[in-house]
């Protein structure tokens, strides 16, 4: 019944987001039990989780069930929100529906689509190419990489996007390196240095790079404005190519989902 | 030179981006790219595709056509007309695509025919990359 009652309340109120109120509706729902004040949360914040889980968009999944998942993990943030803390109820929510996609990529995309040779095998993929492009002073080719571990280049290229299936699960964990498991990449939102002045003339991708950590910049803004090859920026920050690869891919696709909005 | 054509059509769906990739990072391995280039025309492959997929209606097929020779391979993708957004939105997707393929190909055009318009675009073996 609270539904029905609620339904063109909804609608209005989804609008115009506001702070008072949304203490009052957890307060109702805390302290009276009352289920529609916890429904009306629900759709108040659900274009967070939309957000949240546009973000992990291209990844195999239909959005549809990301929003799904994340709807579980605003539930979940919802029924244990402590009202007496000062923090925003968006920054309390968002770890908690960033961890729910997470771990059902984890469970559905890593887990279970990825056999367990498939998973070591990436492994040593990633450090064979280290090792060779030591030994040869250049980045390997598929054949050399797979030569060097006595596995086919289709093997190697297999194992190449299982890296990305693993990168896809510790998607936040290493971002920024001192936040620990918590998302923060609004607070990322605006931070400008070096990087910004340059993409200035290319406005469009501006706002988009101030969502990225310092890393991500650093290695988008030597890959693309600098023109570095990844095995480049490997030695320059002293990390794997693989990594360098990855943190391309992952800065690309942070990229894409803030500037190609659907 | 021999041209070896290889045609993939799959739907514009999201989730087919993976067998979009992987076939291009096929057939470039096999021409003796490096890890570097190889990682570059899997994305670019994406970045081609995601295009794509924008500019078509949701039940279409995205088609793309490869072109391999010795030392380099060719990607020709018609695009559709569905511009469900607005001008503003089309200038920021084309801004972005120009961006990532600029830097990952070593040359790419957006050309129209008479059947349409298309994305093209060219990486070579030991390419711009490599000094």
């Amino acid at each position: 019944m609270s539904i029905r009652n609620n339904a063109p309340h909804k609608q209005t109120r989804k609008l115009s987001w506001d702070k008072a109120y949304t203490r009052e509706l957890f307060r109702r729902y805390r302290l009276n039990a009352d289920e529609a004040a916890r429904d009306e949360l629900i759709t108040m914040y659900l274009n967070l989780v939309k957000y949240l889980a546009s973000r992990f968009r291209n990844r195999g999944e239909p959005v549809d069930d990301l929003v799904q998942v994340g709807t579980i993990g605003l539930i979940k943030a919802i029924d244990r929100f402590d009202i007496e803390r000062q923090v925003e109820f968006t920054t309390y929510a968002t770890p908690t529906i960033v961890g729910e996609l997470k771990r059902y990529f984890r469970d559905k995309g890593w887990a279970i689509k990825v056999p367990r040779r498939l998973q070591e095998l990436s492994f040593k993929v990633n450090q064979a190419v280290d090792a060779l492009t030591q030994k040869l002073q250049r980045s390997p080719t598929i054949a050399e990489i797979g030569e060097y571990l006595g596995v086919t280049s289709e093997e190697v290229l297999e194992a190449m996007e299982t890296s990305e299936a693993y990168n896809f699960v510790s998607l936040e964990t290493d971002r920024g390196g001192d936040g620990g498991d918590s998302f923060s990449i609004l607070e990322y939102v605006g931070k400008d240095d070096a990087l910004m002045a340059v993409v200035e003339d290319r406005t469009t991708l501006s706002a988009a790079v101030g969502k990225l950590t310092p890393q991500e910049q650093r290695v988008l803004y030597l890959r693309f404005f600098e023109g570095l090859t990844q095995t480049e920026i490997a030695n320059q920050l002293n990390i794997s190519q693989m990594q360098v690869s990855r943190l391309l891919r992952r800065t690309l696709k942070v990229l894409r989902e803030n500037i190609v909005r659907d | 030179m021999a041209i070896d054509r290889i045609t993939l059509t799959v739907p514009a769906k999201s989730e087919y981006a993976k067998t979009v990739r992987m076939t291009a990072a096929a057939l470039v391995s096999r021409m003796g790219m490096n890890f570097d280039d190889v990682d570059d025309v899997r994305m670019a492959a994406e970045e081609a595709f995601v295009y794509a997929v924008d500019t078509l209606p949701e039940d279409a097929e995205v088609r793309f056509e490869f072109s391999v020779s010795d030392d380099e391979l060719k990607i020709d993708v018609p695009l559709g007309s569905e511009d469900p957004s607005s001008d503003e939105e089309a200038d920021r997707r084309a801004a972005y695509a120009t961006f990532i393929l600029e830097s990952v190909c070593d040359s790419y055009g957006f050309e129209s025919d008479e059947d349409g318009a298309h994305l093209r675009l060219t990486k070579r073996v030991g390419g711009a990359d490599v000094d």
